[in-house]
């Protein structure tokens, strides 16, 4: 685990009694170790002069949970970093002109999500099944290039949307949602597939965070398995007249479950 | 050999103890009437009472399949030595039937956890591992045996009721 | 948005803000717990750990492929997997056997018809149970469908790791009429749940034939057409010949199989090692190379779209009379045993061990990828070899992370 202030140390070892072997393969002094099974003996593989780690800063996470409640040792994983977002005390928009009293849109304001709507530069986060359709869905036959999202940056910084296709799984919960940290404001997020939505047919699974809207905001939910590829255009034109209306949860955005605790 | 050799369809069974594992395994690589090179297969298994590694081999000998049962592992530390000398594709399997069992493969030089995050502490695949029971306060809650929250096994209450034996 | 702007000074704490150390970075923050990892994570002089992925532009799914790189050229590498571990051997065991098929679906997500044969093809040994002709040759039609529309992704998708933007809107072209056809045949595009335990869903109907026949009438020339894109490319040719050579004692040795072991010149094809359904009863070659390089893989899998295409006019001059799935009950309790199936899917040979214990529950559904023993060759070939050519190798070794991770 995630080396931490908290980590308990190993116990000391029991005083050795009169004639007992001592095990050669053991290191002076007790190596702290992250294996789950610290008894295993190649855990002290690795002597204490060969470790060079620096301390780490580990802040905790609080927006999210796993499945089950005993996997990560009672504890968190140290997967999913800080949120920027909550630090946001107020709720505007860096990324508007401010028209009169904050409001009543400008015509600039008009203009500029006209302009943003119509080029929506998707981030390639295909992650399963639903990347194929996503694919399929830019690709020639039903063409996503004719509502200006042909290009699919790779990285973070130069997309708008955050189209996650396929099956958000635990261990890539901390990645998606520092991926979605470094895309700039203004940003949107798409839902597609089950998985994404509600975590679908893995609802059950061990491994599968239960819907992405646990950890990040979503602006639209395209459901299916896969969602046809027409179905993913009509999301992301829902996700145009979203944008130009100004609906939707931005920028007033909140993060954690939408499904309430209970159920 | 724990078991008489058994084979049903296209398949051949032999099940060894721990022990004999590798020299199983090595006689049935270089000796030349078996010549069982493609190692096809490597899994665990857990039956609820002990723990198994399952091999499949092929020769091309014969059409049909080979599959190696290592049976009898202790559920609380099981271990197995390793088949990377000989295959060195079994190195991945036997990370995840570590991850997935707890099954330790002595020999095996990154014996570490491939699927689940490095600071996972559960053993998913064993079976007393159950998965999250999110349908407990539904309204179908019992109708389906899915949804049915079980409670931990006791001295007095075994592991896995089964109506027939798994071997 | 102009008065918004802070200028703040370098000395400000909250310019620059200390990354919490995780997991996911290259250098771990706990010491090496195994001999591989000490001598993975223990720089020379020189040397660099940067991490590739889990996102990356080339989107076979998410590998993360931890590169210990000296400047330009590789000297180790170590692919971090399962971030799309689901869990579907959990809940196969969970579930019925005709809920594994659903389940067991989007392993390979490509070309699910060859994942779904998995807990069929394994509940009908353990049934002992006999499947109609008319069915067997369904599947095979649909299985070589199957296999031509994953081969068409794959032709597009290496171009794509390349830098070739054109070849994918060809390939996707040629993949979308195939699986239209496929939705007409089962109701959906991907995922399609098409078999049963016993034989297939529903017959053929008048739609997926007159889809199928518009197809077979141009398919061998579209293949052609896309093949004289890439072939003789010097880009591409230049890029991935000679590229990621596997010998045949490192293949046997890793247990490889499908295109990346025929194009090191052995044959082993599990259509005719071990045949299964009606392919005795077909005639197609086995398609092997002899180079072992990423252009003889991309080679491979032309070769395998011809014999394809053969096999399905075979399918459908032969196709006999009879019902599309035998008469089982609802409820199906296999005797308590053991099977192993495995058959060739596009990657290599798919495999399945299934336990049964009487009751209608799958005891144990394991499920074993090809593109997992054949993803591990990357840490053997490409050391040497600079960054840009782990795209080129990675995506001729056509890994599908679905199966890879379950």
């Amino acid at each position: 685990m995630a080396v931490t202030k908290e980590t308990p140390r190993r116990p000391p070892r029991p005083a050795r009694a009169e004639g007992t072997p001592r095990q050669e393969t053991r290191s002076p002094e007790p190596v702290q170790m992250a294996s789950d099974q610290p008894s295993h003996p190649m855990g002290a593989l690795v002597t204490a002069a060969d470790r060079d780690v620096a301390e780490p800063i580990v802040v905790p996470n609080t927006a999210w949970t796993p499945a089950n409640p005993t996997a990560y040792g009672g504890g968190m994983p140290a997967a999913i970093t800080h949120l920027r977002e909550l630090e946001f005390g107020d709720k505007s928009d860096n990324a508007r002109w401010s028209g009169a009293l904050e409001i009543i849109p400008t015509k600039a304001d008009y203009v500029l999500d006209l302009i943003r709507l119509n080029s929506l530069w998707p981030l390639l986060s295909g992650l399963a099944c639903c990347a194929i359709e996503m694919m399929s869905a830019a690709t020639s036959v039903n063409d996503m290039d004719r509502f200006g999202m042909f290009p699919f940056r790779a990285s973070p910084r130069q997309a708008d949307v955050l189209i996650v296709a396929g099956t958000l799984t635990t261990k890539m919960a901390g990645p998606l949602v520092r991926l979605w940290e470094q895309m700039p404001e203004p940003k949107w997020c798409v839902a597609m597939g089950d998985c994404t939505c509600s975590g679908g047919r893995y609802k059950r699974s061990y491994a599968v965070v239960e819907g992405i809207d646990r950890v990040m905001p979503v602006d639209v939910y395209v459901p299916g398995c896969p969602p046809r590829p027409e179905g993913l255009i009509y999301g992301l034109l829902k996700l145009q007249q979203l944008i130009k209306e100004r609906r939707g949860h931005w920028p007033e955005r909140r993060v954690g479950p939408t499904v309430p605790a209970g159920v | 050999m724990l078991a008489p050799v058994a084979g049903r369809q296209d398949t051949t069974e032999i099940r060894v103890s721990p022990a004999e594992v590798t020299d199983v395994m090595r006689t049935l690589h270089d000796d030349g009437a078996f010549r069982f090179r493609v190692l096809a297969d490597l899994c665990g298994v857990d039956t609820g009472e002990v723990m198994q590694v399952v091999y499949h081999l092929w020769s091309e000998n014969s059409p049909d399949w080979l599959r190696v049962i290592v049976d009898g592992l202790p559920r609380d530390d099981p271990r197995v030595p390793s088949m990377t000398f000989m295959w060195k594709g079994a190195e991945w399997a036997e990370r995840e039937t570590y991850d997935m069992f707890g099954i330790t493969f002595e020999g095996n030089r990154d014996l570490r956890r491939i699927y689940m995050p490095p600071d996972y502490t559960s053993f998913p695949l064993r079976k007393d591992f159950y998965l999250a029971d999110d349908a407990a306060r539904s309204p179908g809650e019992g109708f389906r045996h899915m949804e049915q929250v079980r409670p931990p096994a006791a001295a007095d209450r075994p592991l896995l009721t089964r109506r027939s034996k798994v071997q | 948005m102009a008065g918004q702007t802070r200028v703040r000074s370098l000395d400000d704490p909250t310019v620059f803000v200390e990354t919490p150390a995780t997991i996911y970075d290259a250098i771990p923050p706990y010491p090496p717990r195994t001999e591989r990892e000490a001598e993975f994570y223990n720089l020379g002089d020189g040397e660099m750990l940067i991490n590739l992925g889990p996102q990356h532009p080339s989107t076979h799914g998410v590998l993360r492929v931890v590169l210990k790189i000296d400047g330009e050229r590789i000297v180790d590498l170590d692919p971090v997997l399962g971030y799309l571990h689901r869990g579907v051997e959990k809940i196969c065991e969970n579930g019925d056997w005709h809920h594994a098929i659903s389940n067991c679906d989007p392993l390979e997500y490509v070309a699910s018809m060859f994942s779904e044969a998995m807990p069929v093809l394994a509940c009908e040994k353990l049934l002992d149970l006999e499947v109609p002709r008319r069915a067997e040759y369904i599947r095979v039609l649909a299985w070589e469908l199957n296999r031509i529309a994953s081969h068409a992704l794959f032709m597009g998708w290496i171009a794509l790791d390349l830098g070739g933007l054109t070849p994918i809107l060809y390939g996707f072209i040629e993949r979308d009429e195939i699986v239209e056809m496929l939705a007409a045949l089962t109701g959906q595009r991907l995922l399609f749940n098409y078999l049963r335990i016993g034989g297939v869903n529903g017959d053929l109907n008048h739609e997926f034939m007159s889809r199928l026949g518009d197809w077979m009438g141009h398919a061998g020339k579209r293949i052609e057409d896309s093949q004289n894109l890439l072939n003789e490319n010097e880009i591409f040719v230049r890029r991935t010949k000679g590229l990621g050579v596997i010998d045949r004692a490192t293949a046997l040795g890793l247990c490889m199989s499908g295109p990346p072991l025929r194009a090191t010149g052995i044959p082993y094809d599990v259509r005719r090692a071990h045949p299964y359904s009606v392919y005795p009863e077909l005639e197609f070659a086995i398609p092997v190379r002899e180079e072992g390089d990423s252009y003889a893989r991309y080679m491979l899998h032309l070769d395998e779209i011809r014999q394809s295409i053969h096999i399905i006019d075979q399918v459908l001059h032969q196709m006999p009379d009879g019902p599309c799935m035998a008469q089982i009950p609802r409820l199906i309790r296999p005797r308590p045993g053991r099977a192993f199936i495995a058959i060739e899917s596009p990657r290599g040979q798919y495999a399945t061990y299934a336990m049964s214990d009487g009751t209608d529950q799958p005891f144990r559904m394991r499920i074993h990828d090809p593109s997992y023993f054949n993803l591990q060759v990357m840490a053997e070939i490409m050391p040497g070899n600079l960054i840009a050519d782990i795209m080129a190798v990675m995506s001729s070794l056509d890994p599908i992370m679905g199966g890879i991770d379950k």
